[in-house]
């Protein structure tokens, strides 16, 4: 099993992570925080099948759970899902081109401004769906190669996306244009040819007089940002702690051979944990950010 | 009287004499001669009256005397006549008591009542007229009635004697005629077992069997019963024999048995005032012990399961007397040669053949949880010991000859043949089928030592049509060498292996990129995927654990069980695993050549495969799912 993604609930207190055979599990923090914990709160208090492929992307808002599957997004209540009920609120599919295989999604952001749902996948395309009426509104298109990851700048409006291809592309959302393209593996000084020139994911920082902070995977397809220090996961069985120059400060080990996703919860203040998880069924719990907590079981 | 007389003459005369002489004297001699001359006339005269009367006296008393002796004669006579009447008298007494006390014979005899009789007899012997009153002749009409009727038993009686004795005789041929058909019925039997194996209905042999089935333990009979029921009724290639020594069954079932306990206790005072003296002999004597409870019964059961293709199994059953239990031996007659392949040693070996048949059957533990307190008491530590020599006491075996044991449910013990019958389709079935997955093995084995992976046409469509990467060995491991190896940590941890397991290393090879695939197969193929873990070296060493990509081979390998199996029963499992693991690898160093870019100078393998996206998802997944009949590389 290899868990892809992990979103936390808007109250913090659940966490949700999705794995490679589409199933979605549901795990109580409070509990598994709890002095009193036992082997049983760090299992799920909820799995089911969401999905037929595997579960790439989780984003969560203030009410819902979305999860991408293969080429389609489902929505669900996160009241339900407490209450332990799975049957999803909306499931839609963007209109994919080609019916020989259907593109899985692998990201997945909202942008706040408009309400749209913003998703990249195996088609080489971003699609903007809009929230309310549940319609496609546009189709972002200029990759050459499939789409790992998006990331919002919100206060420009601007969408990145990284891909496989190595290119990094900035799109303007309210015109639907690409505004820039930039090709990381270009630059010597970022390339790295013995690992690849695909994009695994970014992250940006809503400070304008921030750069854009954009990280090759070293096998690493992960990374989180806080407190101007940099977490990242990738191929090893560790988070790295990085600096923002891209030395690396500390490494931290997993329970897992190699990570996938890395999460904080930052909508609670009495939970406020970094879980991490990748090729195995263990979600490692970071309480502090030193060392690994305990594990929660898929 | 005259004495008297003669007494008074004679003192007269004395008297007289006395006085004369002196007379004599006195008268002087004159007269005294005339007077003396006058006396002496006078006494001569007195003298002869003397004489007279003495002899008168004398005559008289014999007259007397006589007469007294003739009246004492007749006196005599008649006393004698007297006694002689008496004496008859007696007599005559004597007899007539005795004639009195006579018991006629006849009055032995019983007589059938007078009513009876004068009932039955005939007139002329009854003579009612003069039996009537008198009862002398009445009792002789009886007597001779009885004597009639008497003579007439006789004669019946001889005469049955007679008919008898022909009938005897005749019973005397008769015998010796049914004496002179057997050896004859037994000729035209021995001529009829060509027919009956032509006809496929061996009425003698059946019948010799039962007969030796009648001296089986329960058990055995249990499963003999059960066995052939099956074999007629469902599978007409099962065959069940009894072998073995019948007379010492019979020896066994006769004497009376001894209990153990009365044995035991006996044998362990025995065994305190012998270690006393003589310390040696207590080993022996413990085997000697240890040899009697492991003691099988004379007769052993053997069914043989034919195959189609003409191989056999042959379970040999036995049964342990003082355990209680039925263990099984087997052996295998292929009708392939079956001397190729090195690797599959292991798999007809007779010891672990039959290996967990059912889940976690091992075998090597009795199922009879008495057992545990007789071996305590000869000093086995496990039954285990003498499995090689005894035979494998399977759970299901036991069911089969209905007999179950106490471990997880709660029934009572006994050879029920309920059980038996419940258990034996399924058994068999999954007997043949182990055979069936073995033979096959073993063919496949060989074949894979020549590095060739037998795929045949059926599953030809799960693989495209060139593989490069091929097959470079396959070898056996041991449980120990499996263990050590680091990529399998974590089928170890996960519980997935047993010592009962068979262990394999499979390399593939292309070109400079070598995978090792160490596999775990369960004594229950094909039931059981193999489990498959990986290790490839190319350009350093990555394994299931560290590569993302690998991981999914495996799972492309290990979990798609549906679709590898093949036709039924499944038994080109591993085979098309092994295929399939090739298909994988060539795909991984395909696509993998992309991550370099081309100014590293050509790459060592081409792109061949066709696929339509290389990379897929967050850990960039390679495509292996193959499909067909487009030929074309996806992701699942």
């Amino acid at each position: 099993m290899s868990v892809f993604s992990q979103s936390f609930s808007p109250c913090g207190r659940f966490l949700a992570a999705g794995n490679n055979y589409g199933e979605i599990a549901i795990f109580s923090l409070s509990a598994a925080l709890s002095p009193d914990a036992t082997d049983l709160s760090q299992k799920p208090i909820l799995t089911f099948t969401a999905h037929e492929g595997p579960v790439f992307a989780l984003l969560s808002t203030d009410t819902h759970l979305l999860s991408a599957g293969n080429g389609e997004i489902s929505a669900w209540s996160w009241v339900e899902l407490t209450k332990r009920s799975t049957k999803a609120v909306w499931t839609r599919r963007p209109n994919y081109k080609s019916s020989l295989e259907i593109p899985e999604i692998n990201a997945m952001i909202i942008n706040p401004k408009d309400n749209s749902l913003i998703v990249g996948g195996g088609d080489n395309n971003i699609h903007i769906m809009d929230m309310e009426t549940g319609t496609f509104k546009s189709v972002l298109q200029g990759h050459t190669d499939y789409i790992h990851c998006l990331a919002l700048k919100e206060r420009e409006g601007e969408i990145l996306s990284g891909g496989e291809d190595g290119a990094v592309r900035i799109w303007d959302s309210r015109t639907r244009q690409a505004v820039h393209c930039i090709e990381v593996f270009k630059y010597e000084e970022c390339a790295r040819p013995q690992f690849g020139k695909w994009i695994s994911c970014l992250a940006t920082d809503s400070d304008w007089m921030r750069k854009l902070l954009v990280f090759l995977s070293w096998g690493g397809p992960d990374e989180s940002q806080f407190h101007h220090n940099i977490f990242a996961v990738g191929e090893g069985p560790h988070v790295s702690h990085c600096l923002l120059g891209g030395s690396v400060k500390a490494q931290i080990p997993c329970t897992s051979p190699s990570l996938n996703t890395l999460a904080l919860n930052l909508s609670s203040t009495e939970h406020r944990v970094m879980t991490a998880a990748g090729s195995s069924d263990k979600i490692d719990v970071f309480t502090n950010f030193s060392y690994r907590a305990f594990s929660l079981s898929f | 009287m005259s004495s008297d007389t003669l007494k008074k003459r004679k003192a007269k005369v004395i008297r007289s004499d006395g006085g004369t002489p002196e007379t004599k004297r006195g008268r002087g001699e004159g007269d005294q001669s005339e007077e003396v001359e006058e006396k002496l006339r006078q006494g001569c005269v007195h003298f002869i009256t003397l004489k007279k009367l003495n002899r008168l006296a004398h005559m008289r008393l014999k007259k007397g005397r006589d007469q007294t002796h003739e009246a004492k004669q007749k006196v005599d006579v008649l006393h004698l006549q007297l006694q002689n009447l008496l004496y008859e008298v007696m007599h005559l007494q004597k007899e007539i008591g005795k004639c009195l006390e006579f018991k006629s014979q006849h009055e032995e005899i019983e007589l059938v009542s007078v009513d009876d009789f004068l009932r039955d007899a005939p007139a002329e012997i009854s003579r009612p007229h003069l039996t009537k009153d008198d009862p002398h002749q009445l009792t002789l009409a009886r007597l001779d009635w009885e004597l009639e009727q008497r003579k007439r038993l006789a004669e019946q009686y001889k005469s049955s004697l007679c008919s008898k004795e022909k009938i005897l005789k005749g019973i005397e041929l008769k015998k010796e005629y049914l004496g002179s058909l057997q050896p004859g019925l037994h000729a035209i039997m021995q001529a009829s077992l060509p027919v009956q194996e032509y006809l496929s209905m061996p009425f003698e042999r059946v019948q010799k069997q039962a007969e030796v089935a009648r001296h089986l333990p329960p058990p055995l009979y249990v499963l003999f019963v059960q066995a052939n029921a099956y074999g007629q009724a469902c599978d007409k290639n099962l065959s069940v024999s009894i072998s073995g020594d019948v007379d010492e069954a019979k020896a066994l079932s006769r004497p009376p048995e001894d209990s153990q306990d009365d044995e035991s206790d006996s044998d362990a005072e025995e065994e305190q005032q012998n270690t006393k003296r003589r310390r040696a002999t207590v080993g022996v004597q413990l085997d000697d012990k240890r040899k009697e409870m492991l003691k099988r019964h004379p007769l052993s059961l053997c069914i043989d399961l034919k195959c189609k293709d003409g191989s056999v199994l042959h379970l040999f059953f036995y049964y342990l007397m003082n355990l209680n239990i039925l263990t099984v031996k087997t052996k295998v007659s292929a009708s392939a040669d079956l001397s190729g392949a090195v690797s599959a040693g292991e798999l007809l070996n007779s010891e672990s053949l039959l290996n967990c048949l059912y889940a976690s059957d091992h075998g090597q533990e009795t199922p009879n949880p008495a057992n545990r307190y007789q071996f305590d008491k000869v000093g086995i530590i496990t039954f285990a010991d003498y499995v090689s020599q005894l035979g494998h006491p399977y759970n299901w075996v036991q069911c089969l000859g209905g007999l179950q044991f106490s471990s997880d449910r709660p029934q009572a013990e006994g050879a029920c043949s309920s059980l038996s019958a419940s258990h034996m389709e399924a058994t068999m079935k999954l007997l043949r089928g182990r055979l069936q997955s073995r033979l096959a093995l073993h063919k496949q084995f060989g074949s894979l030592e020549h590095s060739i992976v037998p795929v045949s046409s059926e599953c030809q469509h799960l693989f495209p049509a060139k593989v490069v990467s091929r097959l470079a060995r396959w070898t056996m491991m041991s449980h120990q060498d499996f263990l050590e190896l680091h990529f399998v940590q974590h089928v170890a941890k996960a519980g997935l292996v047993k010592e009962t397991d068979l262990f394999f290393m499979a390399i593939v090879e292309r070109g400079t990129a070598r995978l090792q695939a160490a596999v775990v197969l369960n004594p229950r193929y094909p039931e059981i995927t193999p489990l498959f873990s990986l290790s490839l070296l190319w350009k350093g060493e990555r394994s299931g654990r560290s590569d993302d990509n690998l991981r999914a081979m495996e799972s492309e390998v290990n979990v798609f069980r549906s679709e590898l199996q093949g036709p039924r029963p499944g038994l080109q499992l591993l085979t098309n695993q092994i295929q399939r693991l090739c298909v994988c690898l060539d795909v991984y160093l395909e696509t993998e050549s992309q991550v370099c870019d081309g100014s590293e100078g050509p790459r060592e393998f081409p792109r061949e495969k066709m696929c339509l996206r290389t990379a897929r998802g967050p850990n960039r997944l390679k495509p292996f799912k193959y499909n067909h009949p487009q030929g074309f590389f996806s992701h699942r």
